[in-house]
């Protein structure tokens, strides 16, 4: 019936259907000139970097190199193979994919629910939720570590705190092996549901009230509106959430970095942190390397993502 | 080798310079951004140059500088006599956190005395300020001093972006372990500016309750003092770092003490050596028998200290007022050497002052930086934000000399050493922080984390 | 494939259901239960909040206690009487502010236009750009850090303004965002314009731009925060105090290597965030009326 915010997936299917046929020199220049100021500026300032990065990561370059990038040396995918063979690679990967696979869904489904529940015509004080849900979001990681530190400690923590008040032994949740990722996750998805929930409020609010009306009027009960109607009218909006909300995640590092810089025993060491203490320690090429890899992985996921939420035809 | 060569000054000459001109400004936009992506194939690191060079950045002996192991540099700057040229100009200066804040203080005294000199002093956050320094000399950026991370010397040297210490300035005033971290392969760059080293703090009535009535002399008397803690209700006789960032800065001293060297006399790694598995078992057996934390606490260890949870730790100066803020009482507790075993050595950290190669006013900062390792202006600066003087003659200022907990640090800062600085110390640390952390979570035991630490310290190399 | 632009509501839609008197029994338990679940998750968000701006009105002793107090002893103002001696706020608030809204604007602008060209027009190489703005988004920022700051510094832009807004004035997220929205208005809609004579980009700002509005709205939120809270790149290109911008110039209370005064940097991170909440809480309307004030039927 309806379409609201029609897609497509960037596989196949063309924007304007009925346009199908090879853009004329005018319909060129009218394109054109709506791209060439964004990507004028792309070029230089995000192409550009990309492009001598992937060429670092074909070198040797070291932070001792800078003042003469050019006397490094080619050295093929030596670095691809170091970042395969490097275990803390491996355990770093491991720990990322743990984190998007349990985290995404997480925060996504704990986003539409808040967008959800504030979308109902009859909650009060809906700007003050709204405001209240999206304030982690807004603040900066710094600030929340610090309170979050003050929750999840093992000894003088509120959340212990409050366990031991019913008589529960609360573990190290930063400080064990097996605690401290899963702390993450929920730290995380925590801090990041806001951004998932003011976008799907934004496609929420561009749901006709008619039809939930016109279902109702059917008979549709209890959750049937959500899963017959919400549902599949948000698919783009769900394919965009859960592409970036991936991308973001894929690229994990601020809550390691300020919760547990990466411990304990790598439990909790991400991708990018290990691909950003390269770089402290001044090993270009690699880091380079590990990104470029990164990117491949992010590459895969949003094609999958794109073709599973691909509007059905 | 000579083709490679060829290439290599090709390339070297339109990127690796610096020129202030716009017209090699936009040379080098094309260079960065084009060149870059074209030639990179055909520029390779000449070997064989690398090992024949002096001292200094390989890339800059070969893109047509003057070596700058003489002290003399490219745009006829000498830097071995400051005290003759005239000080004049301005001059930019970089400081992170507390001393940044509080440099003014003393850059207008410096202005009063060289009025021809104005000095203007930028306070950088430490969260970034080493990735900052790497850009900004990446960038042609730089200010004109700095203080530097003692452990990043080594790397900033090698970049090719500090100028040597001019002569003029003597060595033996600094703290030997302090000055050496400014010489990177035989070469200083900078002066220490403030030091700092680590002690043993520990509580003194509990110590008593336990039985134990002195400072430990030895390993056996630092496990009797850790006992004697533990006896006397203590819930950790000691808190040691199990791991995690920074860890090797309190096991070290250890590792020096049971007569180690990271580096043997040919400049090979000795991580491994007989002395490491014994300082790494003696670490470790605080953990083995519970006597220390197996993770790091979120109580902070001044809390525990001074309700008596924790009955010692190790750390430096900056303790003393924390400890202090806290509530503990002066007469509980105090600092206490380092044990003595083949040495009785600690290790020493800080910031240098630094001076940049890009610098267009070496003279001027050269002066500013002798004039912060005055003395006088040195226990002035103490005065200010509590630094240790890196400087011993500051040392016999009452200010220092009549606190007998700041003394202390003096006394250990003439036996106390510093890692090697050189290029690839920070990620070397790293896998020993690693290591230590394995060995005392009994994943592993000390001889393998040992044999571990050896071996990715020589994959990683000096870097040098 | 049809479409109905939601017409004008006053207010959001209401729930589903609403006839029988059963329905209405279910429907306050709905709305009871639905409060319950509301204000549970507004405390588990913003508890921690509560507790930071307590905190900034604690001596750095009693953040130091365990276990820790929630309530001030012994409420103080200096945390913040120290943040603003200590630092030209005002300064560093200019500076944010102008850099966020430069950012904002250029997004807002170049990311819609492109975004529209994407999913209205047709040109030659259309598909290679989108995926290749795309890709830069999974192209992790890190490694562009060092390249980007060579060349913005060999541009002469290190240490100014421009040097802090342009590598950000455009951005990957804003085209896709922009793109998902805008492919949803019916081409009816633009194809009647057309025939009406209007010319591509009389269409794109009277008709097209209009009805993005919460698109714009969220996009305008996202870019803005995301410029107001960037540290490392104005960190790097800032060389001197007089162009920092607010989370540079907090940063700076980490006192030393080895220390941190968190009294500080909680009274500093609730200044940083308060100019964004009062923001943020100005433009929600817009993202929930957006659609709704167009008028279009």
């Amino acid at each position: 019936m309806t379409a609201i915010i029609a897609t497509e997936s960037i596989a196949a299917t063309p924007t304007a259907p009925p346009r199908r046929s090879r853009p004329s020199r005018k319909q060129n220049l009218v394109g054109w000139s709506f791209a060439l100021p964004f990507f004028a500026m792309f070029v230089v300032f995000m192409a550009g970097p990309i492009v001598v990065s992937l060429i670092t990561s074909l070198t040797d370059l070291r932070s001792t190199d800078i003042r003469s990038p050019f006397g490094v040396n080619f050295v093929g995918f030596d670095n691809y193979v170091d970042v395969f063979s490097d275990p803390k690679f491996r355990k770093a990967a491991v720990n990322t994919a743990i984190f998007v696979v349990v985290g995404v869904p997480l925060t996504m489904s704990l986003g539409l629910l808040a967008a959800v529940a504030l979308n109902q015509g009859i909650v009060k004080f809906r700007r003050v939720f709204r405001l209240g849900f999206y304030l982690p979001v807004v603040t900066s990681i710094v600030a929340i570590a610090v309170v979050w530190r003050f929750l999840l400690g093992a000894d003088s923590g509120l959340v212990n705190g409050l366990l031991d008040q019913v008589g529960i032994d609360g573990p190290a949740w930063l400080t064990d092996t097996k605690y401290a990722l899963p702390s993450l996750i929920v730290m995380a998805a925590w801090k990041n549901l806001g951004f998932s929930m003011i976008v799907f409020l934004a496609a929420l609010q561009s749901i006709p009230v008619d039809l939930y009306e016109a279902a109702a009027v059917d008979g549709a009960k209890s959750w049937q509106p959500f899963r017959y109607i919400t549902l599949p009218l948000l698919r783009p909006t769900i394919l965009f959430v859960s592409v970036i909300t991936t991308i973001g995640y894929v690229q994990f590092f601020e809550e390691p970095l300020v919760m547990t810089q990466g411990g304990p025993l790598d439990a909790t060491l991400s991708v990018t942190y290990h691909a950003y203490n390269q770089f402290s320690f001044g090993n270009y090429g690699y880091t380079a390397a590990v990104s470029y890899v990164m990117f491949v992985a992010i590459a895969l996921v949003s094609f999958i993502l794109f073709r599973l939420l691909r509007p059905n035809t | 080798m000579a083709p490679a060569k060829y290439s290599f000054m090709a390339c070297s000459s339109e990127a690796g310079r610096r020129g202030r001109s716009s017209g090699q400004r936009s040379l080098r936009v094309l260079a960065v951004g084009v060149v870059f992506a074209l030639v990179v194939a055909g520029c390779g690191r000449d070997d064989e140059d690398d090992a024949d060079a002096p001292p200094d950045a390989s890339g800059e002996t070969s893109d047509g500088t003057a070596g700058t192991s003489d002290g003399t540099t490219s745009d006829g700057t000498t830097g071995d006599d400051t005290s003759g040229s005239a000080a004049e100009g301005s001059i930019s200066v970089w400081a992170m956190g507390t001393e940044g804040e509080n440099l003014d203080v003393l850059a207008e005294d410096f202005m009063a005395e060289f009025p021809d000199v104005s000095v203007e002093v930028t306070a950088v956050p430490w969260d970034a300020a080493h990735d900052r320094i790497v850009n900004s000399i990446a960038g042609g950026e730089v200010p004109d001093v700095s203080l530097i991370g003692s452990t990043w010397m080594g790397e900033f040297a090698k970049l090719g972006g500090l100028e040597p210490t001019p002569e003029n300035i003597d060595p033996s005033q600094f703290f030997e372990g302090s000055w050496d971290t400014t010489v990177v392969d035989g070469v200083s760059y900078g002066v220490p500016w403030y030091v700092e080293t680590r002690l043993i703090y520990y509580r003194t009535d509990l110590a008593e309750d336990g039985g134990f009535n002195q400072a430990p002399a030895n390993w056996d008397e630092l496990t009797q003092l850790v006992q004697a803690q533990a006896d006397a209700g203590a819930e950790f006789g000691i808190s040691l770092l199990p791991g995690g960032i920074g860890s090797w800065q309190t096991y070290m001293p250890f590792f020096w003490q049971a007569g180690g060297e990271i580096l043997d006399d040919a400049g090979d790694f000795a991580l491994g050596s007989d002395a490491c598995v014994e300082a790494l078992t003696f670490y470790d057996s605080f953990f083995e028998e519970g006597l220390a934390p197996s993770a790091v606490s979120d109580v902070p260890v001044e809390a525990g200290f001074t309700n008596g949870d924790v009955g010692a730790f190790i750390s430096g100066p900056w303790m003393i007022g924390v400890v202090t803020d806290a509530g503990a009482d002066p007469a509980t507790w105090t600092v206490a050497r380092q044990p003595t075993e083949a040495a009785g050595t600690s290790f020493v950290g800080g910031g240098n002052l630094a001076v940049f190669e890009q610098s267009d006013n070496k003279a001027a900062a050269w002066a500013f930086v002798e004039y912060l390792s005055r003395p006088e202006v040195q226990v002035k600066w103490y005065e200010t934000v509590k630094d240790l003087p890196s400087v011993q003659a500051a040392w016999d200022d009452p200010a220092l000399a009549d606190d007998e907990l700041v003394a202390a640090f003096g006394d250990q800062l003439e036996d106390a050493k510093s890692a090697p600085a050189i290029p690839n110390w920070e990620q070397i640390a790293s896998a020993i922080d690693d290591q230590i952390e394995v060995v005392t979570a009994g994943e592993t035991t000390p001889e393998d984390g040992c044999a571990a630490m050896q071996q990715e310290a020589e994959s990683i190399g000096t870097g040098l | 494939m049809t479409m109905t632009v939601t017409p004008p509501t006053a207010t959001p839609a209401d729930p589903p259901a609403v006839t029988s008197d059963g329905r209405v029994v279910g429907r306050r338990n709905h709305r009871v239960l639905l409060h319950v679940g509301l204000v549970a998750g507004l405390i588990l968000m913003i508890g921690p909040f509560v507790f930071m701006a307590l905190g900034s009105f604690k001596t750095t002793g009693e953040l130091r206690q365990v276990p820790p107090t929630f309530l001030p002893e012994d409420p103080t103002v200096a945390n913040y009487r120290d943040l603003f001696d200590r630092l030209d706020f005002p300064r560093y608030f200019f500076n944010s502010t102008v850099v966020a809204l430069a950012v904002t604007a250029g997004n807002l602008l170049f990311c819609s236009m492109l975004g529209y060209a994407l999913a209205k027009l047709e040109f030659a190489g259309k598909r290679v750009v989108f995926v290749l703005v795309l890709a830069t988004l999974m192209v992790p920022a890190i490694v562009t850090f060092m390249p980007l700051f060579v060349l913005i510094s060999n541009m002469g832009l290190a240490n100014t303004h421009a040097g802090l807004i342009l590598p950000f004035v455009v951005g990957a997220l804003g085209v896709f965002l922009m793109r998902q929205f805008i492919g949803g208005i019916p081409d009816e809609l633009l194809d009647a314009a057309r025939i009406d004579g209007a010319g591509e980009y009389t269409i794109f700002f009277k008709i097209v731009l209009p009805l993005c509005g919460p698109a714009l709205a969220t996009l305008a939120i996202l870019t803005f925060l995301g410029s107001w809270n960037s540290f490392l790149w104005p960190l790097v290109v800032a060389s001197t105090e007089d162009m920092y911008t607010l989370p540079v110039a907090l940063s700076l209370f980490s006192i030393g290597q080895q220390e941190t005064n968190v009294a500080l940097q909680m009274a500093g991170a609730l200044v940083v965030v308060l100019p964004v909440v009062i923001l943020f809480f100005a433009m929600q309307r817009f993202i929930t009326q957006g659609i709704a004030t167009t008028g279009i039927k």
